[in-house]
């Protein structure tokens, strides 16, 4: 059955002083074709509001469209999926498992999240991908593929070619891997990355990492997020809410990015999460940016919501 | 008067005699309709009892084994979703289907933790 799912956020950020309203829809729609295919595509709408000096309230540009991937997967078999089309980088995690709103633990995104996932986040081309059970202790993931150059804004990409790979291990909740990258153009030069993801089955704890390095610059961010679950008393609320608090730091490279700082980047930041229901959720954030550009305090605060709406009647097959 | 004791106390012995085969009989027959109802009674049952049980048994193994699916999809469930996100609250199974066959792709689910998952928060 189809489905239109994805999320939708009011994101309020102020970097130093400055507010700045983000409202953002995310919609998801997935269509299942017979018992191997599925055709999925995701698109974003959002505008920048902001202050304009002599005018009072705030004022935005038009409305950003864009589909961030519309892909085919043909699940060929338990080991390989087969995906064509336009399709979220696999470079490192936060790309293509953490950016959706309802997802991400902080509202702001790591700064070395342009490294190795192209100028549209996207991939044109096709992917190999698949998931099995190497061993009865853990688990492969892989992902190989090839993107074309595309000039076609805004769904453009680089041409390049690349893979990622990770192990995970169920029963202590541990997943680490790598990602490599080489370009097919210009300097044709390699990026890299690792990641890290633990959740400790005995705690309500989320770690995740990642490190990237390419021409364009290098950098990591480590996260940890604690449900407050296990506090004894007023637990109906404790366990609805979250700690968060990332540390991350960038550098610059020798062909840097404009999506990239332009300065070498450190950042700390510290948050809260509250879900009120499944899917709803609350956030608020406090961050420090250290610069040579300047230092700056970053607020954010977020309400974001997940949807899920069936394109046709539901019952059990 | 005397013949006359002896005839009251022979009459009093028949009566008690009688009495007494009468109380036998009750006793006899009540004895023999008990002694025979708990044969049948044991027999009559005994081929239900005996497909009753193996059918309990069948049962109750039966959900034992759905038990252990369940428990062993809440796990991966909890180990695999949970990873990047909450784990969601169950939707209607052809949502899940769909939802699942989605995550297989994006989060590289193996196969076998797709079916228990898929098993799990359909049911």
């Amino acid at each position: 059955m189809p489905l239109l799912t994805g999320s939708t956020g009011f994101i309020t950020n102020f970097t130093g002083g400055q507010p700045d309203l983000h409202p953002i829809v995310t919609p998801l729609v997935l269509v299942p074709i017979g018992s191997q295919w599925l055709f999925e595509t995701r698109a974003t709408f959002e505008t920048d509001l902001v202050q304009v000096p002599g005018r009072s309230g705030f004022h935005g540009g038009p409305v950003q469209k864009e589909v961030e991937y519309a892909q085919i997967d043909y699940i060929a078999n338990s080991y390989m999926t087969v995906t064509v089309g336009r399709f979220l980088t696999p470079f490192g995690i936060f790309n293509e498992r953490l950016y959706p709103v309802w997802i991400r633990n902080l509202q702001s995104d790591p700064l070395i999240l342009p490294i190795g996932i192209g100028p549209s986040n996207a991939s044109t081309g096709a992917m190999i991908r698949g998931g099995f059970k190497a061993h009865p202790k853990f688990n492969v993931n892989y992902a190989v593929y090839f993107s074309a150059l595309s000039t076609v804004t805004p769904v453009n990409s680089d041409r390049f070619a690349g893979g990622r790979a990770g192990i995970f291990v169920p029963s202590v909740r541990l997943e680490v891997g790598g990602s490599f990258q080489h370009g097919l153009q210009d300097a044709r030069s390699n990026a890299f990355g690792f990641h890290f993801l633990w959740q400790p089955p005995a705690l309500p704890l989320d770690i995740r990492s990642e490190y990237a390095r390419s021409i364009q610059g290098s950098g990591y961010w480590a996260e940890g997020a604690y449900r407050l679950s296990q506090i004894p008393f007023h637990q109906n609320e404790f366990r609805r809410t979250q700690v968060v608090a990332r540390m991350q730091q960038y550098f610059v490279g020798e062909n840097a990015a404009e999506a990239l700082q332009p300065v070498n980047t450190k950042v700390f930041e510290f948050g809260l999460n509250y879900y009120f229901l499944d899917g709803l959720k609350g956030s608020t954030n406090y961050g420090r940016q250290f610069s040579d550009a300047g230092n700056a305090n970053v607020w954010t605060m977020a309400l974001t919501y997940r949807f899920v709406f069936t394109l046709g009647r539901t019952g059990s097959e | 008067m005397a013949r006359h004791y002896i005839l009251l106390c022979m009459v009093g012995l028949m009566m008690a005699l009688t009495f007494s085969a009468i109380a036998q009989e009750h006793v006899g027959s009540a004895e023999s309709s008990s002694g025979t109802a708990p044969a049948s009674a044991k027999e009559t049952p005994t081929t239900p009892a005996a497909t009753h049980g193996s059918a309990t048994a069948i049962a109750a193994s039966d959900v034992a084994v759905e038990r252990a699916l369940r428990l062993e999809g809440e796990k991966r469930f909890r180990t695999n979703c949970g990873r990047c996100h909450q784990p969601p609250h169950k939707f209607p199974p052809r949502v899940m289907a769909a939802t699942i066959r989605h995550m297989r792709v994006r989060a590289m689910i193996t196969d076998e933790d797709m079916r228990l998952i898929l098993k799990y928060v359909t049911q």
